[in-house]
């Protein structure tokens, strides 16, 4: 995970005077599953067309694997960059086998190549099917594996669990591991954390064309500052005392204070106990990865 | 051009039943050109001008037949790609929207080519063995009319692909073949001048025979005419799917 396999430099989409995507900085490590997360209409398909020269950015400049990504060298770069975008492609009166080898004669691609990908995602039972046969899921797997055939080093899927049940997510989430422990860098788009989670290890949150963080999960919990609870000889009195902090009483009979960091929380703790408050325990709060995503994306910011 | 998108379209034919499509274009023409001499009672095939009969029939049979026929073509060898996010698997691919529809051209323009030229040389063919004209067969006159059908029908083809691809909605491009279908078959009631302002206008304008009076006459091909709808449609051709080639995803 050392160079940086796609760097954004101010990325901006406008569609007249609407603002699509705005300044985006993307820098994603190669080797990296880096989970892109957003509400809907967020910009994440967007960018991730503009990433691929699938559209033209406003302003700002796309460089993939060291090359700018533009209408001259997009055709090269294309060949190691393997993409689902929107709803998995395939032509549903042809059959599975059908479809591979388009792809295989459209990029000069060699008979193994198209049966490793096949195997990946493995589907290699259903090829004799016609595509208008298959499952979502199915359909979803024959796209990755039409991505997968030109062995690229980047896959850039656009919500590839849209539509799975929970089997087909976990599978999803199985094989989006074992690509990354094969050196292949992916880029995986999402409007739902939990889907993504588990898998990325990076993170890019997106909300209103705006990238409002970037970095590792543990680096997202840290920068979401929880809330501090302390445990307390009178928690009303207590609440009362730290008003000015918004502090509030819980269900437990704990006081929570938002937004302090550590020179505050002693602070906080001086004023009880010298208001004669007895504190028995002082700790941040427990918040789930989808807390914190959803108190970003609905704040439009940290 | 990219021989291999050229072969992929070939390869998206399967199951499309584009041979059926091209056998009923062939039959048909040749059913309504046999009607023709066979509904005429003036026809012998003895007579000097025998083969226009079967050069008039074909002159009406094509503009009946070929213009809706060639919008089927076209319009489903472009769904395809609207129900297959074919243009976006494609497009991930180096292949632009108008790099595609090159393609496309290409593929169906063979075909459409083996279909007219197919068509031409089996009604000649039954009017030799089956229909048993004897004078001999005006080659040029003929080798003519099947070269102006041929034009009339690739810049028609070429339409139907900028149409269907522009259009995802179908229905719009056979609707178009169908209007083809009247504007090919009723402009020969019209002037030459209002023939000529649509595409299907000059199925008309290429009549090879007609019935003049007392029997089939041969009638001048207007290859001007035709050359400038192919220099003109070929430039159109170009210059949208080179705009296509640039249409955001």
């Amino acid at each position: 995970m050392s160079s940086t396999i796609v760097a954004t430099e101010n990325l901006t989409k406008r569609y007249g005077n609407r603002t699509v995507v705005e300044n985006l900085n993307l820098a994603i490590p190669e080797g990296c599953v880096y989970g892109f997360l957003g509400p809907n209409g967020s910009g994440k398909s967007t960018t991730m067309k503009m990433l691929l020269s699938l559209i033209q950015p406003t302003s700002g400049n796309v460089e993939i694997m060291g090359q700018p990504m533009t209408r001259g060298t997009r055709r090269s770069l294309l060949g190691q960059i393997g993409s689902l975008i929107e709803s998995p492609p395939g032509y549903a009166h042809l059959t599975g086998a059908e479809n591979m080898r388009l792809v295989q004669r459209l990029l000069g691609l060699d008979r193994q190549q198209v049966d490793v990908a096949v195997a990946t995602v493995r589907l290699q039972d259903q090829m004799g099917k016609k595509v208008r046969d298959y499952s979502l899921g199915m359909k979803q797997r024959l796209g990755i594996a039409m991505a997968l055939a030109r062995q690229p080093r980047l896959l850039i899927l656009d919500e590839p669990t849209n539509g799975l049940d929970p089997a087909g997510i976990e599978e999803m989430r199985t094989l989006l591991r074992r690509l990354a422990g094969d050196g292949v860098t992916v880029m995986v788009s999402s409007h739902l954390l939990g889907e993504i989670d588990k898998t990325a290890t990076m993170l890019g949150v997106l909300s209103a064309g705006r990238m409002i963080f970037q970095g590792t999960r543990s680096e997202l919990m840290v920068a979401s500052t929880p809330d501090v609870i302390i445990t307390c000889t009178d928690p009303q009195a207590a609440a009362a005392t730290l008003g000015s902090f918004n502090a509030r009483l819980t269900e437990a009979g704990e006081v929570a204070v938002p937004g302090l960091d550590d020179r505050q929380t002693a602070g906080v703790v001086a004023a009880l106990v010298g208001e004669g408050i007895g504190v028995y325990g002082v700790a941040r709060d427990e918040q789930s990865l989808e807390d914190v995503f959803m108190h970003l994306t609905a704040g439009g910011g940290l | 051009m990219n021989t291999r998108a050229v072969s992929n379209e070939f390869a998206k034919m399967r199951h499309l039943r584009v041979g059926l499509v091209a056998v009923v274009m062939v039959v048909a023409v040749l059913g309504l050109s046999l009607y023709t001499v066979v509904s005429s009672p003036t026809f012998s095939p003895e007579a000097p001008g025998a083969w226009n009969g079967l050069l008039a029939g074909m002159s009406l049979g094509i503009p009946l037949v070929f213009p809706l026929l060639l919008a089927v073509l076209a319009s489903r060898q472009i769904d395809i790609e609207h129900q297959g996010n074919g243009w976006l698997l494609q497009a991930t691919s180096g292949l632009t929207p108008g790099g595609m529809c090159r393609a496309k051209f290409i593929a169906l323009g063979l075909i459409v080519t083996a279909i007219t030229i197919g068509t031409s040389l089996l009604v000649l063919a039954t009017g030799k063995l089956l229909v048993g004209i004897i004078p001999p067969v005006p080659f040029v006159h003929w080798a003519g009319f099947t070269g102006c059908m041929l034009a009339v029908n690739l810049v028609v083809l070429a339409g139907h692909i900028l149409v269907s691809a522009k259009i995802d909605n179908q229905l719009v491009a056979l609707g178009i073949g169908i209007l083809g279908t009247i504007l090919a078959v009723f402009s020969q009631g019209l002037p030459a001048v209002a023939a000529h302002l649509t595409p299907w206008g000059y199925y008309a304008l290429a009549m090879a025979a007609d019935y003049r009076g007392s029997g089939f006459v041969a009638l001048p091909l207007p290859y001007p005419s035709i050359a400038a709808l192919a220099v003109v449609a070929s430039v159109v051709f170009t210059i949208i799917t080179y705009r296509f080639d640039h249409q955001e995803a």
